[in-house]
């Protein structure tokens, strides 16, 4: 019975990438369904591939990764979709395609549901118009709907990812570095909404972030990562200042180009909400 | 992100100054001598003898026939002619261009790796087996037929369909349809090849189907790019269709091989004229709908 409320269970989980690139060193992890946690650490760590993972995007090299207990190794073509169906991910940026426009990224979210010809008429005249625009005004842009995304601005663009992952309804609500890309004020504002999505509708958050005051003031479990491997994996109040200074150490100037560009030097000196 | 790959290119050539060694450097002399060696070898593999160009012979010969050409013939017999022929180039040029995108749009698909076998779309899939042996076999046959369409030119497939079907303008189509089909796949290939995945990743992450994909998360990316190319290439047709007819493929390649032929040299200039004014009028119009596309 235990069993049925487990969402994730990573057993020594690693990833290589080529030969020699090792983006993840044996992760053991588990995730309970309804369960917020935050991820922080910095670039480079491997948080980003470990939503890959999370998202069914890419295979551990080795390891073993259950969702929803079912080992991920066995999934390929429809159960594959099906179980993707089941995850929401929300990326940094370049979530959305640009030449579209917002309702077409947002009813997206329904690709898995729809068959192949519905999905292309709605192309043509919007499928369920009503979905969409409910999705967008829970996020507060429902007056963009008919516009082209790639005239929103960054934070906008923000908005109609998560107006996506609401519209794909999912299990597990994925989001990587969903507000480095967006001013402070905004980020609390979207990391405030993806919790009353989490809460409301009970689906389990996994986030990370780039702000270390937005995980703590947040997430009752914050999990720390750095090369490759986990550091720490507690609720907020038992993280020191010095297991952060660890967590940090030596990563000032190492950031991969990739990743490198709307961060601040530092993520301690990230200015603090409240 | 959507001008970045379009008609790229000449921009492919890394520009970069000077080898390990400095501007003298072991690398720079042995590529300057190749160049020379392969300048030498070509000069006299194409037979080129400039004193004979400029030779005063040859001068005269020019002087003369520039005479014959003016003043150009503008009864109007002549003019209908040309009015006539520019329509069939022009025709030719379309219907050959349009041809080819339907011949590059049926094939190209199978011709992308990143849509067909690899890549971030099958990266869950099973590496090994025949199932991957099976996608690849498509693959292989898409790029080869394009690759066969691609080498021969113009003019030999204009020499086979004449041969097929008879003189006319057909034959002219059917030759720009083919080559340019090829062309056209193999370009719009490359846009394919070259797109943004990080949307598509987000979109297979929702847990959408590849033929989903292909028309929410790729299309969109490269259409403006595959009507660029289009125009593009319908700009060279134009050129192309305006010869076709030398070797019996209609349109005024046709009447220009009869004016040679029968020394009609104020006729001549009369359709090289209406070359002149077809081909700019179709770079224009072309430039101008390249612009509002991208």
């Amino acid at each position: 019975m235990n069993d049925l409320q487990q969402q994730y269970r990573l057993e020594e989980v690693r990833k290589v990438f080529g030969r020699h690139q090792i983006a993840l060193d044996g992760i053991d992890l588990n995730v309970q369904r309804g369960e917020k946690l935050a991820l922080i650490g910095p670039s480079g760590a491997g948080k980003t591939t470990l939503f890959r993972l999370l998202n069914c995007t890419l295979r551990p090299t080795t390891g073993k990764l259950w969702l929803d207990d079912c080992d991920v190794e066995s999934l390929h073509g429809k159960r594959l979709r099906a179980m993707r169906r089941q995850i929401g991910t929300i990326y940094q940026q370049h979530n959305l395609v640009q030449r579209l426009k917002v309702v077409h990224n947002v009813l997206a979210g329904q690709l898995g549901r729809w068959s192949t010809p519905r999905s292309l008429m709605s192309l043509a005249k919007p499928a369920d118009l009503g979905l969409a625009h409910k999705a967008l005004e829970q996020v507060g842009i429902a007056d963009k709907i008919f516009e082209r995304t790639d005239e929103l601005s960054g934070g906008q663009q923000q908005r109609v990812a998560i107006a996506r992952v609401l519209v794909q309804d999912p299990e597990v609500i994925l989001a990587d570095e969903p507000v480095s890309s967006v001013d402070p004020t905004l980020a609390s504002t979207i990391v405030r909404l993806l919790i009353d999505i989490s809460e409301s509708t009970r689906k389990t958050l996994i986030v990370s972030l780039h702000s270390v005051d937005l995980a703590l003031a947040y997430f009752p479990r914050v999990i720390g990562i750095s090369h490759g491997s986990i550091t720490f994996d507690l609720s907020p109040d038992k993280i020191s200042e010095a297991m952060l200074e660890g967590l940090y150490a030596g990563n000032d100037r190492e950031q991969p180009a990739t990743e490198a560009v709307n961060e601040p030097a530092s993520p301690i000196a990230y200015p603090s909400i409240s | 992100m959507n001008s970045r790959t379009a008609l790229k290119t000449c921009e492919t050539i890394p520009l970069r100054g000077g080898g390990r060694g400095g501007k003298f450097g072991a690398k720079n002399v042995l590529v300057l001598a190749a160049t020379v060696a392969l300048f030498v070898w070509s000069y006299r593999g194409a037979e080129i003898e400039l004193t004979q160009l400029f030779s005063r012979d040859s001068v005269q010969q020019i002087v003369i026939y520039i005479k014959k050409l003016i003043p150009p013939d503008f009864s109007a017999p002549v003019l209908h002619g040309a009015l006539k022929g520019t329509i069939e180039t022009f025709a030719i040029s379309f219907m050959g261009t349009l041809m080819a995108v339907g011949i590059a749009l049926s094939v190209v698909f199978f011709a992308s790796r990143n849509l067909i076998y690899s890549g971030l779309l099958y990266e869950m899939e099973p590496k090994q087996g025949w199932k991957r042996t099976a996608r690849m076999l498509p693959y292989l046959a898409a790029k080869s037929l394009l690759n066969v369409l691609r080498t021969i030119p113009e003019m030999v497939w204009a020499l086979i369909f004449v041969f097929m079907v008879g003189l006319g303008s057909f034959p002219g189509v059917l030759a720009l349809g083919v080559h340019t089909g090829g062309v056209l796949g193999k370009l719009f290939g490359e846009v394919l090849e070259d797109v943004d995945t990080q949307p598509i990743e987000s979109l297979q992450a929702t847990g959408a189907t590849r033929m989903q994909i292909l028309f929410y998360g790729i299309l969109p990316q490269v259409l403006p790019q595959f009507v660029a190319y289009t125009l593009y290439r319908w700009e060279v047709n134009i050129r192309v269709a305006a010869v076709l007819g030398l070797v019996g493929a209609g349109g005024l390649g046709q009447r220009i091989h009869i004016a040679i032929s029968l020394f009609l040299e104020n006729q001549l200039l009369t359709l090289i004229i209406a070359i002149y004014i077809l081909v700019t009028i179709v770079d224009y119009l072309s430039a101008y709908l390249r612009r509002k596309v991208i």
